[in-house]
């Protein structure tokens, strides 16, 4: 009989033999949620669960209770609202609220970073045609070149402006566009990366190119998640005015040094988003310590896991620059400020959950 | 309101219901559109449980285990007539604009 239904397609969704039952498996699946959830929802949800799968004829529900498992639409279901709750949004427990927050001001702040290189590409691209008419011709290092291969330059163009469009679209609340922009935006990257390891013209090991499309591209596209319909709006003034302020003091400097045949001063990307992440470290050090400020805490979470990502990424292409003692030891002295500043507001990070409340559930966001 | 959390109120507009019975009124409802999975399904519950548009109604056994009803709340009645008000107006103007008879509601 069960093989029978096993055969007839009745029994559904996988078949397993892990000497688990069907509530089983679910249950475990359900451990993806938060222990808090779990007490309030999980009877509920595997009640619901069973009543969707048995057919209350005894034997093909001991068929199925034996050999199936949660199906993968199933098990997505719990693995976006598990999302949804560990990072908090509005009515979520403090913990997962400062969770939320921390990780959706590190994906506006990774965002911004490639908002400002976009920008650059803009800016060069527009003063190389003399659209600024009131400016010099400008120094030969200033054009802007894209990187060979299959893709024409304009999808290196479309890759600049993307993020700023998606930038934009974060800030303003409209979260799926923005991901879906940025999602794209990173395509090109990832082709070029996979053109150049089969066609050779990559190295062997390109680590720093992979981690920075693992950890500047696809992580900020997957800390977006984190914007969901319980997000509270970012701050649209301060982080609006953050793209030019961003511009001014990221972007300006290097092409300045450039601009003057300087050109060995200026830091690589890792390096200068090192320098960038201790900096913002330093400046908000004070506030971490008075241990006064509200929401210093949640910055602080913030900024430790911006430095996790910097960090990781300086780590990585260390191994581009394997040949040159002085780069590897510039590299290392990035690390180190990156490391000790860092030292100075991970400690607040522990604060987090409790520094900020989340705030009530919106009316107007049913469901 | 989103189509979800729309019809997950209007399939507890005709009395109370449980986990399952929400997903297996809502898949009618929306003729088959709308096929809720358990996490997206307690997803809806939980924001219109906290936003107070739904409420437990009472735990009864079923084969060992307890199912769980949910009850509109007033609000959630107000709430949901008020949606569903909207929804009428915004496809008679639809329907106006594309000239078709019968300006009734639609989904």
């Amino acid at each position: 009989m069960r093989g029978g239904l096993v055969r007839g397609g009745l029994v559904s969704g996988g078949l397993v033999r892990d000497g688990l039952n069907l509530e089983q498996r679910y249950r475990r699946v359900l451990r993806l949620l938060p222990g808090y959830y779990r007490d309030l929802w999980e009877e509920d949800m595997v009640a619901a669960f069973l009543d969707s799968r048995l057919t209350g004829d005894p034997e093909d529900d001991v068929a199925i209770l034996e050999f199936c498992k949660p199906s993968l639409p199933e098990v997505g279901s719990v693995a976006g609202l598990a999302v949804r709750l560990y990072l908090g949004g509005a009515g979520a427990p403090r913990r997962y609220f400062a969770w939320g927050q921390a990780v959706r001001y590190a994906a506006l702040a990774v965002t911004l970073l490639q908002s400002v290189r976009g920008l650059d590409v803009l800016v060069r691209t527009a003063w190389s045609r003399h659209v600024f008419g009131w400016l010099p011709a400008p120094p030969a290092g200033i054009a802007v070149g894209t990187p060979t291969g299959i893709l024409p330059p304009a999808a290196w163009y479309f890759v600049a402006y993307a993020w700023i469009v998606s930038f934009v679209a974060l800030v303003l609340g409209h979260y799926r566009t923005a991901q879906v922009i940025a999602a794209l935006a990173i395509v090109p990257d990832l082709v070029w990366l996979l053109q150049g390891q089969f066609t050779g013209a990559l190295p062997a090991m390109p680590l720093g190119p992979w981690a920075f499309w693992v950890l500047l591209n696809l992580t900020p596209v997957l800390a977006m998640t984190a914007f969901h319909r319980d997000a509270p709006p970012a701050a649209r003034r301060p982080w609006l005015l953050a793209l030019p302020a961003a511009y001014l003091l990221v972007a300006v400097p290097p092409m300045a040094l450039e601009a003057t045949g300087n050109s060995a001063w200026v830091p690589d990307f890792s390096g200068l988003y090192c320098v960038l992440v201790a900096l913002a470290c330093l400046a908000h050090a004070p506030r971490a310590w008075s241990r006064k400020a509200a929401g210093s805490g949640v910055w602080s979470l913030t900024l430790t896991l911006l430095a996790a990502d910097v960090g990781a990424y300086r780590i990585f292409s260390l191994y581009d620059y394997w040949h040159d003692p002085h780069l590897i030891a510039v590299s290392l002295a990035e690390l180190l400020i990156l490391a000790v500043a860092v030292a100075l507001v991970a400690p607040d990070s522990a604060r987090a959950p409790t520094a900020m409340p989340a705030p009530p559930p919106h009316p107007g966001y049913a469901g | 309101m989103t189509g979800q959390a729309f019809f997950v109120l209007t399939a507890l507009a005709e009395g109370p219901r449980h986990g399952y019975g929400i997903v297996r009124e809502v898949a009618e409802l929306s003729q088959g559109r709308v096929n809720l999975k358990i996490g997206g399904l307690y997803g809806v519950l939980d924001r219109l449980a906290a936003e107070g548009l739904i409420e437990p109604d009472r735990e009864e056994a079923h084969d060992g285990r307890l199912r769980r009803y949910y009850r509109l709340t007033r609000d959630g009645r107000r709430a949901l007539a008020e949606e569903a008000e909207l929804r009428a107006a915004t496809a008679r103007v639809v329907r106006a604009r594309l000239g078709v008879a019968g300006a009734e509601a639609a989904w």
